[in-house]
């Protein structure tokens, strides 16, 4: 059976197209068929963050409006056989699609995935309740941050008041030094508030600035920390029990490892 | 519920009862207000005119003819603090639980989260939001929570929030919050 992910934060700019963008990469590279689809409309970046901006001729606007058929819009990956772009308009309003359609765009892309994976865009107006309306499971991305997390937990609300019930949450950006610190909101804090499953944390790390740059999504480059970071949630996603990753600072470790433990 | 004081004049009971609405403003909204009308009756142009104003404040009239003659007579509804709300979940950012007696919430306030009761409010998880107990006035309403850490704390007309400090300690158990000398005093509660 097709999952269709919704990946939502509430807060701008947390990592979620980053993240919508390595999930996918990452589950293609193990021969998982998956599309993205990019529902951040008039603000699309999935497509630069992969690198295919220069091969979009059709979005996810023409496919809902009837200007061309779906596999006409999906644009293929250029690393990887089984990793599929469905582009936003950037000349678009955010409500260009209505729930309805999304709801059909997303049934007939189960047909042809086994992810599908929807980048949704930041607040909670019609552009969010858009992007939701197709999905079966939500992934919420915050950061280490006080504002972050009081949107993600907004967020998982809404998803609640939709019918979207038992998101997993992904902590991005975190520094762990700063946590140590006390500086930083930690781990076991996060999940005190949100109490939702732990799918998985991400350091802070430029590697995600200097491969987003290139479009090179970071999960495909296996000596990065943040790049082990994905590829262990995408494995956490079909099923494997991952352990959470050592980030030197052990203290930082234990605590992290109780967050997760307390709440499975 | 409203009763008419058989022995007030309309206008009077009427001015008083604007007041105490516009007291608590919010508080109102989507109440459905039931007249009860014993010894008194109400004219129709009576009638319309609490319509009129119970539609101010987003309230809906309905009549209730009495049954019981020797009900008591009040100006206002009083709130009954034994009939309480069970809310068996969390309540999250930008949720809002109102209930003109008490409220118990079966999970955690989380910050961003707001609780308004007539009557007392008891958390049995931890409560990070805003919470206002005795919300008509009354000074007796208490707040306890498992773990009481609110953002601010209201009771009647008294309000009091978080230290601005981050590092206060945090509570070691069930705590309650009452008035106390005109203060929102908080102890610890249990055993
Ligand atoms: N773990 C990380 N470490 C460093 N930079 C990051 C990380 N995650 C995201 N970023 C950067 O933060 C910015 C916002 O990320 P993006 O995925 O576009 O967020 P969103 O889609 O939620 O708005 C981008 O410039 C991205 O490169
Ligand atoms: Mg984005």
């Amino acid at each position: 059976m097709a999952k269709v992910i919704v990946v939502t934060s509430g807060k701008g700019g947390v990592g979620k197209t980053t993240t919508a963008a390595n999930l996918g990469a990452g589950l293609a590279l193990l021969g998982r068929k998956v599309c993205l689809i990019d529902a951040d409309i008039g603000l699309r970046n999935l497509d630069v963050v992969l690198g295919l901006e220069n091969r979009i001729v059709y979005d996810l606007t023409d496919v809902v409006e009837g200007n061309c058929r779906l596999r006409q819009a999906l644009i293929k990956d250029k690393r990887t056989d089984n990793l599929f772009l469905l582009p936003a308009a950037q000349t678009k309003e955010k409500d260009a699609v209505s729930p309805e359609q999304m709801l059909k765009l997303t049934e007939e892309l189960r047909e042809e995935c086994e992810y599908i994976f929807v980048d949704c865009p930041a607040g909670i107006e019609s552009g969010f309740k858009n992007a939701i309306a197709g999905s079966d499971e939500a992934i919420i991305v915050t950061t280490p941050e006080i504002a972050a997390v009081r949107d993600a937990d907004r967020i998982i609300g809404l998803l609640e008041a939709a019918g979207l019930y038992d998101p997993r949450l992904i902590i991005n950006r975190i520094r762990p030094q700063m946590v140590r610190q006390g500086d930083m909101m930690g781990i076991d804090d996060i999940i005190e508030i949100l109490a939702i499953e732990l799918l998985g944390i991400v350091p802070d790390d430029e590697d995600i600035i200097v491969s987003t740059n290139r479009g090179e999504p970071v999960v495909l480059d296996r000596r990065s920390q943040a790049g082990q970071a994905y590829n262990n949630i995408v494995r956490r996603l079909e099923g494997i029990d991952v352990p959470l990753m050592t980030l030197e600072e052990d203290g930082w470790l234990t605590r992290v490892k109780k967050a997760i433990m307390g709440r499975s | 519920m409203l009763w008419l004081d058989p022995h007030a004049e309309f206008d009077d009971v009427f001015n008083q009862l604007q007041e105490k609405l516009a007291v608590s403003k919010d508080f109102w909204q989507g109440v459905t207000v039931v007249l009860k009308q014993t010894e008194r009756e109400c004219c129709p142009k009576e009638k319309a005119q609490l319509e009129k104003l119970m539609g101010e404040f987003g309230m809906a009239l309905k009549e209730h003819v009495a049954d019981n003659p020797s009900s008591r007579m009040k100006t206002t509804r009083e709130v009954d603090r034994d009939y309480a709300l069970i809310v068996r979940r969390t309540l999250r950012s930008g949720q809002r639980v109102h209930h003109e007696g008490s409220v118990v919430v079966l999970g955690d306030v989380n910050p961003g989260a707001e609780v308004v009761a007539g009557g007392d409010i008891v958390v049995l998880g931890t409560l990070r939001g805003i919470a206002h107990a005795g919300a008509l006035g009354e000074e007796t309403a208490v707040v306890m929570a498992l773990k009481l850490l609110p953002t601010q704390l209201r009771i009647a007309h008294f309000i009091s929030r978080a230290p601005d400090h981050q590092d206060a300690p945090e509570p070691q158990g069930p705590e309650i919050a009452r008035i106390r000398n005109n203060l929102i005093t908080i102890h610890s509660y249990g055993p």
